[in-house]
């Protein structure tokens, strides 16, 4: 694949302040390209330096194998448009002659616009969809506008690269998704290349085909964004707790904020979660955040609730996809029920397959532990196992297990105990 | 949109403009104290026309009607419009290149550089015994030229000039030189009304040579703006939009400000410091024209020398036979016009 833009070993700097330490990635031509990092990380440094606007103390670019700065201004407008974050224009210039304005790496000095150059501009109005404030002045018209505005401007130069410091980054979300877009047509029907700082992850994840992780001023990771978008990557660069799921409707990689917020340093207490299904990772995430040491079982592979619990890094008892808890699984989550000091077993159905994890709540309550059970329905109505799970239940509150509504009396309960 | 459209319009405003400034010129020559009568003016006025001039017969004024017509009236005329057209440029360019509305051609220390030098010629002779009559305007020259030499190199920072920091050290030093200034004023006590004057700005007692003076300044310098009006249009977006359309932006700047420096610089050498002119005049003119340099430079120096003429004219003879410095009058005219157009502002950007 023809590399269009290479860094190589590029250290900045801004005065004293070193921002960039050694960066090297390569742009592929035509490719979707996402910098992505966490504030301060060198994002903006880096754009810099590749626009030429920071020359590296150290390293090189090469735009198409010479070295960027190097080359005459001009020829680089003719090859890479730029667009920034926010364009602040004070002069009331219509929209057509901003726009105009990019066709001016390819005139002469004293070379009146021409025919062809008008077709250009028209042409990119169009495709922006700002054809019809074409004689507006740019200094009246809405944010999304004037970003879309510029994109037609920069596109005007007709470069071969686009770059875009945070294209989107004040604007709704139905503007953020027609700008990218609108990228994301011109980089698959015209093969222009894209390179842009994205602060959304998701957004990043959806239109990028290769992402870079920055941090601290060097790469963290490059490759293609489920490659990149971990959520041991996001741990180790963002600090954040996060839940990496994939997009059902496009494929791409999703972001989600999983605990969150910070823990408190002194456990509270250990709690066993009887759960399944998804109707128990709320819990998990509220009890962790809260300072209890928790364990769940048992729980399915690839069922929301084992997601949840792995990504919360429980002690867990899991058992193969769709299969019946076996008798050493159920074992290991008896085990572990051993070491709790409360049990809580959130509103789920029961079948067959998972009656075990009801027997073994009942094994609680006859070790004496405190049992906590959060009721939304009553048994008979989520009992699919003939009846069973009926009997054990009743059973169960009759030897003392306490019935609840909602998780946040289970919580109240707890920090009671 | 249509370029041939917007070509025309551009080509009647500057066509509207260049028969104001011929009827101006011609006004404010008729206008004066002495008792000629217009009919005559306009005839000693037309002989001089080449080819046109012969076919004009000589009437029977006295030979001092020609010399105060040609060699004073009109020399005062030209040399107004030139003054004016040049500050109204250079007020353009500084505005455009730093971006700020506020700005003036003295807003990097032209004025004080120049007024301390004209104050030093006056007061103590500074360069009178070699240079004698033009001792005035040339070391006001050379004052306001090395003040803004100063200025940019106390700006730089490595191989760039942030426009921020160049505005914040010319408003420094031109404070420190005008306090010099004053303390060169308080100190001799003498020939005070004259630096007043100068320093208010006046073109009494001007006449030809001090057009010939000005002349390749304001031409040579507006020819420089002029080529450069497309790149002054893109740096109009932000410097480094502009750097990104494939422009020089650190040598555009040092050239701009040069020309917009030796503009205003002799302008200044020869008529003192007239206020206003260089900020209304390019506010004025956007308004009328659109931001666009190509039309914008020549529509500015068009306006600036018909606007300073008339002032002129007024400073001859509102309080006849006595006259005011120039400079009141357009800053009794400009202050409250400046107010004006800040209240309708939102209608044109700046």
């Amino acid at each position: 694949m023809p590399v269009t833009l290479k860094i190589l070993g590029v250290e900045c700097a801004y005065g004293a302040t070193p921002v960039l330490h050694g960066v090297d990635f390569s742009v592929v031509k035509g490719s979707f390209t996402g910098i992505i990092g966490p504030n301060g990380s060198g994002k903006s440094t880096l754009m810099h330096c590749i626009s030429r606007v920071l020359r590296p103390l150290r390293g090189t670019v090469l735009l198409d194998g010479n070295n960027l700065y190097n080359l005459h201004p001009g020829v680089v407008a003719r090859k890479m448009a730029v667009v920034p974050q926010e364009t602040a224009v004070n002069f009331a210039f219509s929209v057509a002659e901003v726009v105009m304005m990019g066709r001016s790496p390819h005139l002469h000095r004293f070379q009146l616009e021409g025919e062809k150059d008008y077709a250009v501009v028209s042409r990119m109005l169009a495709l922006t969809d700002t054809l019809h404030l074409v004689d507006r002045p740019v200094t009246e018209i809405s944010g999304g506008e004037r970003q879309r505005v510029i994109i037609a401007k920069a596109l005007a130069q007709e470069p071969e690269i686009i770059l875009l410091d945070e294209p989107t980054a004040h604007l709704d979300i139905s503007q953020q998704v027609a700008i990218l877009g609108l990228l994301q047509r011109l980089n698959r029907e015209l093969g222009l290349t894209v390179v842009g700082i994205f602060h959304d992850l998701n957004l990043a994840a959806e239109y990028c085909d290769s992402l870079i992780l920055v941090q601290k001023g060097q790469v963290h990771a490059v490759g293609p964004p489920e490659m990149v978008l971990t959520a041991e990557n996001i741990k180790a660069v963002y600090g954040a707790e996060v839940l990496v799921r994939q997009n059902p409707v496009t494929g791409r990689p999703a972001v989600m904020l999983a605990a969150g917020g910070g823990r408190p340093a002194v456990p509270r207490g250990r709690v066993h979660v009887v759960c399944g299904g998804g109707a128990g990772a709320a819990l998990l995430g509220l009890l962790t955040r809260y300072g209890y040491l928790v364990s769940t079982g048992v729980l399915n592979i690839g069922d929301i609730d084992w997601e949840a619990a792995r990504c919360l890094g429980l002690s867990l008892v899991e058992e193969a996809a769709f299969c019946p808890v076996s008798p050493e699984r159920h074992q290991a989550n008896l085990a572990l029920i051993k070491q709790a000091d409360a049990c809580v077993m959130v509103n789920i159905p029961f079948g067959r397959g998972n009656l075990d994890n009801l027997a073994a709540v009942a094994q609680a309550r006859a070790w004496g532990k405190p049992v906590l059970l959060v009721e939304e329905k009553v048994i008979e109505d989520r009992d699919f196992s003939g009846g069973q799970a009926t009997v054990i239940y009743r059973d169960l509150v009759a030897k003392g297990a306490l019935i609840l509504r909602g998780e946040q009396a289970a919580l109240t309960w707890l920090a009671q105990m | 949109m249509d370029p041939r459209r917007r070509y025309k319009y551009w080509r009647l405003w500057i066509s509207l403009l260049l028969a104001g400034l011929a009827g101006t010129v011609v006004v404010c020559t008729v206008i004066g104290p002495a008792a000629i009568s217009p009919g005559e003016v306009l005839a000693i006025l037309g002989r001089k026309l080449p080819g046109a001039g012969r076919f004009i017969a000589r009437g029977d004024w006295p030979d001092s009607f020609e010399t105060i017509v040609f060699q004073l009236r009109l020399a005062r005329v030209v040399l107004a419009v030139l003054v004016g057209a040049g500050l109204a440029v250079a007020g353009v360019v500084l505005q455009g290149l730093l971006q700020n509305p506020l700005a003036d051609p003295y807003i990097l220390g032209i004025s004080s550089g120049a007024a301390l030098g004209a104050t030093l010629a006056m007061l103590f002779g500074l360069g009178t015994h070699v240079l004698g009559i033009y001792a005035v305007p040339l070391v006001a020259f050379v004052g306001a030229v090395v003040t803004v030499v100063v200025v940019y190199t106390l700006a730089r920072k490595g191989n760039r000039v942030p426009m921020a920091t160049l505005l914040l050290a010319g408003i420094a030093i031109g404070s420190f030189l005008s306090a010099l200034t004053s303390l060169a004023m308080i100190t001799s006590g003498q020939n005070l009304q004259q630096v007043i004057f100068w320093l208010m700005g006046g073109l009494a007692g001007r006449g030809w040579d001090h057009v010939i003076v000005l002349l390749p300044y304001v031409f040579g310098g507006f020819i420089l703006m002029y080529f450069s009006a497309h790149r002054l249009n893109v740096i109009l977006l932000g410097e480094e939009a502009a750097q990104h359309l494939g422009i020089d932006v650190e040598r555009l700047k040092l050239v701009m400000l040069g020309a917009a420096t030796l503009v205003a610089a002799a302008a200044v050498a020869v008529s003192g410091v007239i206020g206003f002119v260089g900020l209304i005049i390019p506010h004025t003119v956007r308004m009328l024209v659109g931001p666009d340099h190509r039309v914008l430079l020549p529509a500015a120096a068009l306006v600036g020398g018909i606007f300073l003429a008339l002032a002129d004219a007024l400073a001859r003879v509102v309080a006849a036979p006595e006259e005011i410095p120039v400079g009141v009058i357009t800053a009794i005219c400009g202050g409250p016009f400046f107010i004006y157009l800040l209240r309708r502002k939102k209608d044109a950007g700046i």
